[in-house]
């Protein structure tokens, strides 16, 4: 009697595991449902696009965008933001099984993989009888990432820089000129080594963001992190040197690798820990929410090398695009066509989005907020106006399936990150992983 | 002659009605369970495209390259520790809360429900909670204590750490379930051990545990099942920088980083094949040493 009731009870709770797994599924899809009928006020023949994006801080400024777009088309556009990792397994999955959102962002990691699988919708047509779109408006380097075979297949969104953000609080306490514009990388050592005493940190670094940190050192000191020939650059000579320089921070200047494994950078500025870090530009919208930094931070550009004179900036941009089997092809491309337009590029700028693709519109961004001196973002794409000092914008290092290694380096370089005496022969070690992996791609 | 006998009406109206009613659940099954686990299966055997298109039939290549990977041995051993760490003592725990919670007393439908509460919470939001108790420079437990603990962090006690969330979250569960076995014991074998002399030591340990077992039996069994598919407390608690990840990381980690981060589903589908072959082992050795110590009526 008592085996029959373990049969049941195991067969209940199987039966619990699937119905929670099916409310689950249900709960999630009519989410969405219930969120356009609020927004609109429902009782409209056509469902709204599906737009969805990875950044929470951009969220308002897009949403607004697209409401624009729907008081002037009709179209209703709702934005959805996933985190940087469920985004890609979401449309990696969306992708496969041929369910992708409407509208949706392109990155340069993942965009080679997504156009020659012919993912995305070819923009070519659309955009040779479009009267709005002209590609010649906007930043060739983001152009070129969403380029395959002479085709295009998204719409330059925006393009990002890095920069230093400083604690002026705790600069002003150590007695410390600010960062500006004739910092060497040395200085900027000895400011934050100075910095660095009782619980307090001169710099912290997120290793596992490389854009926004290490890779900017790298190309500084001369080196790289992919060759002309898609090699690891982890190996050469100048790129194991700024590595070396990297590690030196690492041990001298900034919070433990634990510390910094645990409680992100952004975090341990805004409750001034730290008095110095690198961030990108898309950061800007969530610095300004945060008391901290409006009160006591700013913004200066990067460090450059006193041997190769070079301040550099890797640089990065996104696009927007459609799947390539959809049944609303028309509506997602006019909703891609009003993100693209002068106007309503100049329009993100101005709300303080991001820096927009479109040239031209970013004095808008640099203008749109007072607390923050957003010049020196700006400022690293155009020539140097210091002497012997070049700036240069490195385009983001990408192959075919960029996210493979870019994600085997995050797990790799843990050991160096915790102990920087192990820095070369780990950085060595990586680049032989990282040549097989790319040897190994597909295309 | 004919061995089989036309069906009467009644026995073909039983056979329509039998597989009317279970359609519905063969359907699930077949869809959401069948198909899955013959396609991981065939994948597993695949050098897989991009975009699940271009599979390559690549035979036992990935299970080679997974015999050679220490990672994978490193996983699965700390997939095992973890089910050390969280079965036992969620079983033990749980039973003793159990007992306690099964007498008579003021409050009792509060506690229970205070100790089933880690079970509604999202496990994402648990482990959220317990990443920031755990923060070695801002954590709730280093700053109330005055300890310099890392806690998720060390490779030497992170995997502890680790297992004492999911002891924590599951042991609401495990409660219930018992609590609903215990109220099967007659309460007659109670009065004849007291009339006896029994302590209620004696009493839960020659009563309650025997009587308990095919309870005991199934909490055993769904446990150590689920320790071992162990996933989202380890993805939501430990980040990727985390030098203690290596030593951390359980066997379905793996094949998520596999499947999802890196984009090879092939490789992916040979390492859950082999977690599905090790729970299967475990689980026929559970099977067979029953008979020793679980009592049915």
């Amino acid at each position: 009697m008592m085996r029959k009731k373990l049969v049941s009870v195991l067969l209940t709770a199987a039966m619990c595991v699937s119905l929670t797994a099916c409310g689950g599924g249900g709960g999630s899809s009519s989410s969405g449902d219930s969120g356009d009928s609020g927004s609109s006020g429902g009782g409209s023949s056509s469902d709204a696009l599906q737009v969805v994006i990875w950044d929470n801080y951009q969220q308002p400024g897009i949403q607004e965008i697209c409401d624009l777009f729907t008081e002037e088309t009709g179209i209703k556009a709702k934005v959805e933001v996933k985190d940087w990792d469920s985004y890609w397994t979401l449309l990696e999955a969306g992708a496969s099984g041929g369910d992708m959102p409407d509208v949706f962002w392109m990155h340069s990691n993942n965009s080679q993989i997504y156009m020659n699988n012919d993912m995305l919708l070819n923009l070519d047509e659309y955009i040779e009888k479009s009267d709005v779109i002209n590609m010649d408006n906007y930043m060739p380097e983001v152009t070129e990432l969403y380029t395959h075979n002479d085709s295009i297949y998204a719409i330059p969104k925006d393009y990002d820089t890095i920069a230093l953000w400083y604690n002026k609080k705790m600069f002003d306490d150590e007695g410390l000129d600010y960062p500006d514009s004739t910092w060497t990388w040395d200085d900027f050592y000895d400011a934050a080594k100075k910095l660095t005493h009782d619980g307090k940190y001169g710099f912290a670094m997120n290793t596992t963001n490389e854009q926004d940190s290490y890779y900017n050192m790298i190309y500084s000191m001369g080196g790289t992190i992919l060759t002309d020939d898609k090699k690891s650059g982890y190996d050469d000579p100048n790129t194991l040197k700024a590595m070396d320089f990297v590690g030196k921070v690492l041990k001298d200047c900034c919070p433990s690798a634990t510390t910094m494994a645990e409680t992100n950078t952004d975090a341990l500025i805004q409750s001034g820990t730290v008095a110095m870090v690198t961030q990108g530009s898309w950061m800007v919208s969530g610095f300004k929410e945060n008391n901290v930094m409006t009160e006591n931070c700013d913004v200066a550009i990067l460090p450059y090398d006193k041997e190769t004179g070079v301040r550099a900036s890797i640089c990065n941009g996104l696009g927007w695009a459609a799947p390539a089997n959809t049944d609303r092809a028309d509506d997602s491309w006019a909703l891609i066509e009003w993100f693209g337009s002068e106007e309503m590029q100049k329009k993100q700028a101005e709300l303080g989005v991001t820096m927009s693709a479109f040239e031209g519109t970013s004095e808008a961004w640099v203008n749109y907020t007072d607390t923050f001196n957003l010049q020196p973002y700006l400022d690293i794409t155009e020539e140097s106006k210091d002497e012997g000092v070049t700036n240069e914008l490195i385009l983001r290092p990408y192959t075919y399936n960029s996210t493979r290694w870019t994600e085997q380096a995050k797990v790799d370089l843990v050991p160096a990150w915790n102990d920087p005496s192990k820095m070369e022969e780990t950085c060595k070690q990586f680049a032989k992983t990282m040549n097989d992996l790319i040897a190994s791609e597909s295309n | 002659m004919n061995k089989k006998a036309k069906m009467t009406t009644w026995e073909k109206n039983q056979l329509f009605w039998g597989w009317l009613f279970i359609i519905p659940t063969m359907a699930g099954l077949i869809i959401l369970n069948l198909y899955p686990i013959a396609s991981t299966i065939y994948q597993s055997f695949c050098k897989t495209g991009d975009f699940g298109k271009g599979n390559v039939f690549v035979g036992f290549e990935n299970y080679a390259q997974m015999f050679g990977d220490s990672v994978v041995w490193q996983s699965l051993w700390n997939t095992f520790k973890y089910a050390i760490i969280e079965v036992p003592f969620s079983i033990c725990i749980a039973l003793v809360l159990a007992v306690l919670l099964n007498r008579k007393m003021k409050g009792r439908s509060a506690y229970r429900a205070i100790f089933f509460l880690p079970m509604i919470a999202a496990p994402a939001a648990v482990a959220m909670v317990w990443r920031w108790l755990y923060n070695s420079q801002f954590g709730l437990l280093n700053n109330a204590f005055g300890l310099h603990v890392e806690w998720i962090s060390n490779p030497k006690i992170a995997w502890i750490c680790v297992g004492v969330i999911g002891v924590w979250s599951i042991l609401g569960y495990n409660i219930v379930l018992f609590l609903s076995g215990l109220q099967e014991i007659p309460h007659d074998y109670y009065e004849a051990a007291d009339i006896d002399g029994a302590s209620g030591i004696q009493a839960f340990f020659n009563i309650t545990v025997p009587l308990l077992s095919p309870t005991i039996f199934f909490v055993l069994i769904t446990r150590v099942i689920g320790a071992l598919q162990v996933f989202d407390l380890i993805y939501m608690v430990m980040e990727t920088s985390n030098a203690a990840l290596p030593k951390t990381q359980s066997i379905v980690y793996l094949f998520y980083q596999q499947s999802f981060d890196y984009g090879n589903k092939g490789y992916g589908s040979a390492i859950v094949m082999l977690l599905l072959a090790v729970i299967l082992v475990i689980t026929v050795f559970q099977m067979i040493g029953q008979k020793k110590w679980v009592h049915y009526e």
